[in-house]
């Protein structure tokens, strides 16, 4: 396998850098993300998991769609916003490149294809760095990952210590990795294996939820929750958004934003009715989709296993206790 | 098992046996030890699930909120911050005072989850003792005034404007909108949150600098004369942004035109923003 020398790291991005935008995992402000090479702020290559996760990249938190001026009642200079830069997300964990899969089967499959979100994802080469150790939050070995490496990754790379080992596994990686030439060495590698300590046991849980909907389960889980986005908006698979438009004078813009199925005001519909009024069914929605509604339409869980929300909620609103507690809870057909 | 767990399992029991409450809020064990969530007992067999170590962090009295009509009491287990909170709620007409049973426990500090040093909320707690109960558990722990909690206030003070601005504007870039600082504060109880009313469109929904400071200092100015200090703001947010120092700015000031104030500690002072009073200082008009 090729291999990187850690001190040749800084080159080996700086390389890529030259040619597009580079988001490595770095604490900015306090905060562990992804965030542009050369961006203030300090590098950050020995989190397990950044704290937000890299899905603003293609899913920017606010998206500016397209712009207008009006004039007598007709709509002038109408631009469409759909520019971006050529991307590469360095060092990203197996978790969050399942979570590009997860979003690529939203917005590219099935019907309709996003522009907004194929422009980047287009524009985007994706390399995974393999976990060595594992947070006592990771459970994504439980969701059928490896938390080693990912398949889908356009390069995977292997911490070893000193060295990285580096696998180009598309045309993308070739041609990325092929940048490298020059600061690449050859060795043998032993392929890191590293296991979460978290686990649970999935076995039968999507075909038991598609039976649970009017199960008790989902008043007594829902019982402690806030209701605040937090969860949601750390979740690298979490994709909801809203439309909406500001206008000043003659002249605005439509954009798209992050919204959260937690909130109050998210399903409620013109005229005011709210088909979730409470925690319970947002509570619901949330880990059915998970769990449930997007293993139906896509053959895979919602959930990655990275843990973010089980370290982050405010009052310990735990997926993985959920699915434990669900073992116990009788089926109500 | 400590002597207050078992002090509390046996008095939530008692209650559910006389058919006093319908259900306790209390704190249970969450799957990490350095987690102790809130909990929802609804039988004397359930009780054995609550426990008090240093890690019940979460304040229990907003879920009061989530049942404004109980069908009969509900025990909460409060603390000095949940105490003021109840009184808070108490004071905004938001519940009624014969639909809770508090049980009181003093509280001697909870511990940082990250740290493992006394979390941030409860080294500035002024009222580590309830301050309405109706039975008290355990033994009353120290109070002092804790002057030092406005140290940060005071260092902020001497940034000029430019470098204030700059400092929160920083801040507030981080904040994600997850509204886990509104849904958490006692003193955040409007039937309906002012960013909610969409039609009316106070808040826009796109996160930017300009949005996110509307809607922290619109928060902040919102619950001034109400905060209670009980720091679940700034605990709960995932983005570390200093709250309280923008709430005791607030605090303090407010201290200094209409005298001292301490929301929630006695009801039946009035916040100074909720009264009109002759003595009230109009150097502005």
């Amino acid at each position: 396998m090729k291999t990187l020398a850690k001190n040749k790291l800084n080159e080996a991005i700086e390389i890529l850098a030259q040619e597009s935008k580079v988001l490595v995992p770095m604490k900015v402000n306090g905060v562990s993300k992804f965030a542009p090479w050369g961006s203030e702020g300090t590098l950050d290559f020995e989190a397990i998991n950044t704290l937000l996760p890299p899905k603003d990249a293609l899913f920017p938190h606010t998206e500016k769609m397209y712009s207008y001026k009006v004039s007598n009642q007709e709509v002038t200079d109408l631009t469409v916003h759909n520019e971006g830069d050529q991307q590469v997300i360095f060092g990203l964990r197996p978790c969050d490149m399942q979570s590009i899969k997860c979003m690529d089967d939203v917005f590219l499959t099935k019907t309709f294809v996003d522009e907004y979100y194929k422009n980047k994802r287009d524009k985007l080469v994706t390399v995974c760095i393999g976990c060595t150790k594992t947070a006592p939050t990771c459970f994504c070995d439980s969701m059928g990952l490896n938390p080693s490496q990912h398949e889908a990754a356009d390069v995977q790379m292997y911490d070893l210590g000193d060295f990285y080992g580096v696998e180009a596994q598309t045309e993308a990686g070739e041609k990325l990795v092929a940048k490298w030439q020059n600061l690449l060495g050859e060795g043998e590698v032993t392929v890191p294996q590293v296991a979460c300590t978290l686990k649970v046991d999935m076995t039968g849980v999507p075909q038991k939820l598609a039976k649970m909907f009017e199960s008790e389960i989902w008043k007594n889980f829902s019982r402690k929750c806030i209701g605040c986005g937090t969860c949601t908006y750390i979740c690298p698979t979490c994709y909801c958004f809203d439309i909406d438009v500001k206008n000043k004078g003659n002249e605005g813009y439509r954009f798209r934003c992050w919204d959260s199925c937690m909130f109050s005001e998210y399903t409620r519909m013109a005229g005011g009715h709210n088909p979730r009024p409470s925690k319970k069914e947002r509570i619901r929605n949330r880990f059915l989709h998970k769990l449930e509604y997007f293993n139906e339409r896509y053959g895979k869980n919602l959930c990655v296993g990275c843990g973010r929300c089980v370290a982050k909620c405010p009052v310990n609103v735990d997926i993985t206790l959920f699915i434990d507690q669900l073992k116990e809870v009788p089926v109500n057909e | 098992m400590s002597d207050l767990t078992a002090k509390m399992r046996e008095t939530a029991k008692k209650l559910f046996e006389k058919g006093e409450v319908v259900y306790v809020i209390g704190w249970e064990k969450g799957r990490f030890p350095y987690q102790s969530p809130p909990a929802f007992i609804t039988s004397a067999e359930d009780c054995d699930r609550l426990i008090w170590d240093e890690f019940c962090l979460a304040g229990t009295a907003k879920y009061l909120l989530d049942d404004k009509y109980p069908e009969g009491k509900i025990g909460l287990f409060v603390r000095g911050c949940d105490s003021r909170a109840v009184n808070r709620l108490l004071q905004d007409n938001q519940i009624k005072r014969e639909n809770v049973y508090l049980i009181g426990i003093p509280c001697a500090g909870m511990k940082d989850p990250d740290t493992g040093e006394t979390a941030k909320k409860c080294r500035e707690c002024t009222h580590p003792n309830p301050v309405v109960f109706d039975e008290l558990i355990g033994e009353k722990v120290p109070e002092s005034d804790k002057p030092e909690r406005f140290d940060a206030v005071n260092e902020l003070e001497k940034k000029s404007p430019d470098e204030k601005y700059e400092y929160w504007a920083k801040q507030f870039d981080k904040c994600i909108r997850c509204y886990a600082c509104r849904n958490a504060c006692p003193a955040c109880n409007c039937r309906e949150c002012y960013v909610d009313q969409y039609r009316v469109g106070w808040q826009g929904k796109q996160n930017n600098r300009a949005e996110n400071q509307v809607f922290g200092l619109t928060r902040a100015f919102h619950i001034s004369d109400r905060c209670i200090e009980c720091g679940e703001c700034e605990r709960v947010c995932p983005m570390g942004l200093p709250l309280m120092e923008l709430n005791r700015k607030l605090i303090k000031d407010l201290n200094e035109l209409f005298g001292p104030y301490e929301a929630g500690v006695d009801p039946e002072v009035k916040p100074p923003l909720g009264l009109y009073s002759e003595d009230d200082p109009e150097e502005f008009m």
